[in-house]
């Protein structure tokens, strides 16, 4: 089913996306400081295509795939599927919707219940999308987990009888099963071997080409987002720093960070890594619940400027579909940052 | 062993017991509240077994008699309780916000209760009675259950595999009941035992006192009661009944933990047979000599390395044969996948092996102190080994959450490292703490001596944990994966940190790591492992530029790089199938299985680390015909 | 410091709610309460005495101004006076309260002095003839009900041995020797029970400090062996141990209850039990009362320990 999908329309469109959390502290710990997980995201992503979502840790980039899911509940913002305000949807709604939007976690230990069989696991994902009989129900599971490279006879396992690959698979599977439209890839590889990670890549890959679903590729590492997706967005501190398409942003990065970032990541490449400066950034990320004022990148930022602290920036266009929020143009931006501190 | 025995002694003693007291009624036992006032405190006879208390009522019959009562009261209580705590444990623990609190609220009060005060007080309104005593029991224990069903909750809430059934879009209800009440039955089982246990203990106690269960109802506490008065002319009246209801707790408790070990595999004893328990010294003893002189600036040279661990079903060889060799000033970077053996070897260098199960089974790691003197370090003791720990060779962990002691700070760490090896007086050895924060690049160094390992951020830790290294001015660096659990910008600070100390002492560094990228940034030579092997060598453009083994190259192939995505075919080369396990290894080259080149021949022994240059060689017997 | 007053607060939280319960406990049970009190085996009472109890305890009155009365007598340490005697409950509990405190200091002492040692040694020696012995010994101690230790050690040690008296009690200040030999058996009793709670926990908590990262680190520091276990492995067990007996600290004031009656000893719990026995309601509100606090405020002195052993909750 290779139809040619259109890549404009959008099918998730979100609207200054914002997400606070609460430090819980005891009955008299006094005031409580909301922590700024998202704060302020605005995106979209078309039909069949593979959106990147880059941030180290703390970045806020969990979040966004969980909030976008309504598994979190948004603080602020508009989320519409299919044009479809899904902000406040109702419980119900909620849930018939979950069938057409997914979610693969990351840690494939915890992410399949252990005292379910395999058979069980994919085979409750399947009567969401309507009551079957057993016979093309266990078919249909089977269909399922041939597409994600298992077999038969894994059927009747438990979790703990697989690797972590296979988990992952069958977290795939799973997601798979409702034949959903969008499905959220939060870090799925990253609890993997380096040989297993390439097999669970080309996996997505495939099947994401075959149905033509949007995917959501949450991750740290630079170059799987780069092998995967169409359109990459840098998170930094809860705030989009950049976005742009794929070829776009590795070739002609604007925001300082993304530049950093680029430069900061390993390569396999000996000779070229030694021929360049490593570290770029000092420090690292202020805490969430404390962010700097204006840009809250400026506080690492090798160009920062008085100016910076004091206003949020405004996004700046500097291609198509290619948006960055640093107030300097006087920068050389456009090429990864080599030694320039 | 022993622990089988009591598990079938409990299993048995309360099957019978239950047994015997459900059919109490239907057995040929005497009356038990009979009295004979005549033969009072009787020794045994074979009309009464255990013989006649001081109102000369048979005390087997009463004690059989005494558990229905206890039984009754302890069994109904404990699922009566159970039931309701589940369900208020559940619905808190799953919920958030107001429901959490009006349920699990309420529960601190009668905590802050001690159980047996509540029942007193209780007692002290209603009057004593079996009745009663249900009722208290009941709701005294609410507060268990719901606490371990609320806390097993917040742990399986926080699942993902709970995340996505909520992402399937299934209903509270049915998540709750499908998903999350299998995943804490265990521990909800485990509390009912204990429940149970908890009961039984406190009705006695209250039937001790006078305010339990009303004579003449026969109760094992009434019992003891009663004999007490006697004790000095009739010792084993008080006895009998102390050892059925010790017995009876004991059972429970017993299989209370056999439970535990069953739904809790974590907390399940892995314990090894003395026979198989390795002694670390074994291999070393009497073999400690100096090996000779060097003469080239070599620093490490490892031959043949092999370690045992026992593990439940046998022994297995996380390191098979590794040699290894670093110069002084020299980065040999480790790599590897999970279950490679690479951590491992660095663990073996620094005697850190796990304590008595594991062991250096052959091989030989020759250290070359300043004065070229070659020590086999592998038959160094353990008692002597301190020397050259944090002296010689310095180590640095994975985590840097867990590298610090939480309870210290880190001027007190540091102080710690440089008292090891050298007495100073205080002011010395703080000041030497504090020139190696700022050697390591601490920004405000003072301050920080005096902070605790929780209120610095990852990256501060990990300098931290260099700086303890250092102190003792080591000539060799071992660190295991020292950037694996930090951000890339961050990863990047503490490589060039490392680099720095590099340059400016000379040490000699082995850097174990699964990154390949990281590999390339600072490896001057490189030895990959796989399966406890090491199936190749070579200097770090010889491993990048001219892999010679087939899973090199398909490691290499395996990290994404921008020429990969070539129109709509994208795909990364990978390797199929996963690592084999260390106690299923295959006969020959340990990748054969997951080889696209695979012949016959590999399959037939294992093959020899042939040299491919001078200093490159691959464990791999096509390696001429691929190259 | 804040970490100081926010416990505080919660224990002052917690009181209040306790003695709250306490009131409710009369009224919520169904029934005339003053009707309850008196009735005994099935027995009504006459309309006279129960009218006049009614009296006595102001249960004539609102339930609210019942309430108020309740919390401000309280709060200026007035807990009433017995049905019995008619003496004030508070001095005969200011009597016998340091008795009950010296039995549970005595007891948490001998129990912390034999489990930490046990304990570290069993983990030490993992599987080996010790942690056999010790474990075995540790299930055992536990299936003993607190009364039944009492009774069969007042059997061997007085009844069949004759070196100690079967129970009683001498001040201090009178003859501290024997004052010893009374406590003596009465706190071993307890403290069987909590041997094996402190020896498991430090047990269990060794094991898993041993493998921390942070062990691994100072032994890499080239630290000896006694001192990596002191300094990094027994020092971190402390804090376990001292949740450890805060949880159980419930469990050791009921114990307190069955063996002060066991023996003898006249400290508050066994005040307590002839309350109970007398149903001399006021009494045994007024103690059960004073024992509640007592509880809270062990389990405040806990959490503030608990701070100063491990400096992550301090600085929460």
């Amino acid at each position: 089913m290779t139809t040619p999908v259109l890549k404009t329309t959008p099918v998730l469109e979100v609207e200054n996306l914002q997400k606070l959390y609460y430090s819980s502290g005891g009955l008299f710990s006094g005031k409580r400081k909301p922590v700024k997980a998202v704060d302020g995201v605005s995106f979209s992503i078309a039909r069949g295509e593979v959106l990147g979502l880059v941030g180290e840790s703390g970045s806020g980039k969990s979040t966004v795939g969980r909030t976008l899911l309504r598994l979190h509940e948004p603080t602020a913002g508009t989320i519409r599927f299919d044009g479809e305000d899904i902000t406040h949807a109702s419980g119900q709604r909620m849930r018939d919707l979950r069938r057409e939007m997914q979610i693969i976690f990351q840690d494939p230990f915890s992410s399949l219940n252990p005292r379910s069989r395999i058979m069980e696991i994919v085979g409750e994902a399947v009567d969401l999308r309507g009551a079957l009989p057993k016979d093309e129900r266990e078919a249909s599971v089977i269909r399922l987990l041939e597409q994600v490279g298992l077999s038969r006879d894994h059927l009747h396992r438990f979790p703990h009888e697989f690797s972590g690959g296979q988990r992952q698979r069958l977290n795939i599977a799973r997601a798979l099963a409702v034949r959903p439209r969008f499905v959220v890839a939060d870090e799925p590889v990253a609890a993997l071997d380096v040989s297993i990670q390439a097999q669970v890549m080309n996996l997505l890959v495939d099947l994401q080409r075959d149905t033509g679903i949007a995917l959501l590729f949450i991750s740290h590492d630079l170059g799987l987002v780069e092998f995967i997706a169409d359109k990459v967005m840098v998170m930094y501190l809860g705030r989009i720093v950049e976005m742009a398409s794929a070829r776009d942003l590795y070739s002609r990065p604007f925001h300082p960070y993304t530049r950093a970032l680029l430069s900061t990541t390993p390569s396999v490449d000996p000779r070229e890594a030694r021929a360049r400066k490593r570290t770029l950034l000092q420090g690292e990320p202020p805490s969430p619940a404390n962010p700097p004022s204006g840009c809250t990148f400026r506080t690492r930022c090798p160009f920062a400027i008085a100016a910076c602290a004091a206003e949020r920036p405004a996004y700046r266009q500097v291609g198509e579909g290619h948006y960055h929020s640093c107030i300097r143009d006087d920068i050389s931006g456009g090429e990864p940052l080599r030694a320039v501190a | 062993m022993l622990r089988n025995v009591t598990l079938v002694f409990a299993i048995g003693f309360l099957a019978a017991m239950v047994a015997l007291a459900v059919f109490a009624p239907l057995l040929p036992l005497p009356d038990p509240v009979k009295m004979d006032v005549i033969s009072r405190m009787a020794g045994p006879s074979w009309a009464h077994p255990f013989g006649q208390d001081e109102y000369g009522r048979d005390i087997f019959s009463r004690i059989i008699h005494g558990a229905r009562a206890s039984l009754a009261v302890s069994l109904t209580a404990a699922a009566l309780a159970g039931a309701a705590g589940v369900i208020v444990g559940l619905v808190g623990g799953y919920f958030q916000g107001w429901i959490e609190l009006a349920t699990m609220r309420p529960l601190d009060v009668i905590l802050s209760f001690p159980p047996m005060l509540l029942a007193l007080l209780a007692v002290a309104l209603l009057g004593p009675g079996a009745l009663t005593l249900t009722v208290i029991l009941s709701i005294l224990f609410i507060p268990a259950y719901a606490r371990v069903t609320y806390g097993e909750v917040l742990v399986v809430r926080n699942h993902e595999y709970v995340e996505a059934a909520r992402a399937l879009g299934h209903r509270p209800l049915r998540i709750l009941a499908r998903t999350i009440l299998p995943n804490v039955a265990g521990p909800v089982l485990v509390q009912f035992s204990l429940v149970v246990a908890s009961c039984i203990v406190l009705e006695s106690g209250l039937s001790f006192l006078g305010l339990g269960v009303v004579p003449p109802t026969p109760s094992w506490g009434l019992m003891i009661r009663g004999a007490r008065a006697y004790m000095h002319l009739d010792p084993m009246g008080i006895v009998w009944p102390c050892m059925a209801l010790v017995f009876t707790v004991f059972s429970v408790n017993r299989l209370c933990d056999h439970l535990r070990d069953v739904f809790d595999p974590k907390a399940r004893r892995v314990s090894f047979s003395p026979a198989s328990a390795i002694d670390e010294d074994d291999g070393a003893r009497g073999r400690e000599a100096a090996a000779g002189s060097a003469t080239d600036d070599m620093l490490l040279d490892i031959r043949n390395l092999t370690t045992e661990i026992a593990v439940p079903r046998g022994s297995i060889r996380a390191v098979d044969g590794v040699s290894l060799k670093v110069r002084r000033g020299e980065a040999v970077a480790l790599v590897g996948e999970s279950g490679s053996g690479k951590s491992m070897t660095g663990l073996a260098i620094m005697k850190l092996l796990p304590r008595r199960i594991s062991r250096i089974a052959r091989g030989s790691i020759d250290y070359v102190t300043a004065d070229r003197q070659r020590h086999d370090l592998a038959t160094v003791p353990l008692n002597r080994f301190r020397a050259y720990r944090g002296k010689e060779i310095g180590m640095v962990f994975q985590e840097p959450m867990a590298c610090l002691n939480p309870v210290y700070t880190i001027g007190y760490q540091l102080v710690e490292a440089v008292t090891a090896h050298a007495r100073l007086p205080k002011q010395e050895t703080w000041a030497r703490a504090l020139k190696a924060l700022k050697q390591v690049g601490i920004p405000d160094p003072e301050r920080r001596l005096h902070e605790y390992p929780h209120q610095l951020s990852g990256g501060m830790r990990q300098r931290v944990a260099i700086a303890i290294a250092l102190c003792g001015k080591p000539s060799l660096l071992i660190a295991d994966e020292p950037t694996t659990a930090l951000d890339v910008t961050v990863q990047a600070q503490i490589l060039d940190l490392l680099e720095q100390i590099r340059e400016a002492s000379r040490i000699g560094l082995i850097f174990i790591t699964h990154n390949l990228g990281v590999v390339a940034e600072i490896a001057d030579r490189v030895v990959v492992m796989y399966c406890g092997q090491v199936v190749e060598e070579g200097t770090a453009e010889e491993i990048f530029y001219t892999p010679r083994h087939p899973y090199t190259r398909g490691l290499l192939a395996s990290v994404p790089k921008v020429e990969d995505k070539t129109g709509g075919n994208k795909r990364l080369s990978s390797i199929p199938g996963a690592v084999p396990s260390p106690l299923a290894l295959p006969p020959g080259c340990r990748f054969a299985p997951r080889c696209a080149h695979a012949t016959d021949l590999c399959n037939a022994g294992v093959p020899a680390l042939e040299p491919v240059s001078d200093s490159q060689a691959a464990r791999c017997v096509r390696w001429r015909e691929l190259a | 410091m804040n970490y100081v007053v926010r416990r505080g607060a919660t224990a002052i939280a917690t009181l209040f709610a306790v003695a709250s319960l306490i009131f409710l406990l009369l009224h919520l049970v169904p029934g005339d309460p003053a009707e309850i009190l008196l009735s005994s085996g099935g027995i009504a009472p006459s309309k006279e005495s129960v009218e006049a109890l009614r009296v006595n305890l102001g249960l004539d009155k609102p339930l609210l101004e019942q309430y108020i009365t309740y919390l401000g007598n309280i709060t200026t340490g007035n807990l009433g006076t017995s049905f019995q005697d008619g003496a004030p409950i508070g001095d005969e509990i200011v009597k016998r309260l340091p008795r009950t405190l010296e039995l549970i200091l005595a007891a948490t002492f001998i129990s912390v002095l034999v489990g930490m040692p046990a304990g570290v040694a069993a983990a030490l020696r993992r599987g080996g003839v010790i942690d056999g012995l010790c474990s075995s010994l540790a299930s055992f101690g536990l299936s003993v009900p607190v009364f039944v230790t009492g009774t069969l050690l007042i059997l061997l040690f007085s009844q069949i041995l004759r070196l100690v008296p079967a129970g009683g009690y001498v001040g201090f200040a009178d003859n501290p020797a024997q004052h010893i030999v009374y406590l003596l058996l009465p706190a071993v009793s307890i403290a069987v029970g909590l041997i094996p709670v402190v020896f498991r926990m430090v047990r269990t908590s060794i094991l898993e400090f041993l493998e921390k990262e942070w062990v691994r680190t100072a032994r890499a520091k080239g630290l000896d062996e006694p001192r990596v276990l002191l300094l990094h492995v027994v020092r971190n067990s402390l804090s376990p141990v001292v949740t450890v007996l805060g949880l159980h600290m419930g469990t050791l004031l009921g114990g307190t209850v069955l063996v002060e009656y066991v023996f003898n000893w006249p400290g508050l719990s066994g005040m307590l039990v002839q309350a109970v026995e007398q149903r001399d309601y006021p009494a045994v509100q007024g103690i059960v009362l004073v024992i509640c606090l007592l509880f809270v405020l062990i389990n405040l002195g806990v959490d503030l320990l608990y701070g100063m052993l491990d400096p992550r909750v301090r600085y929460k």
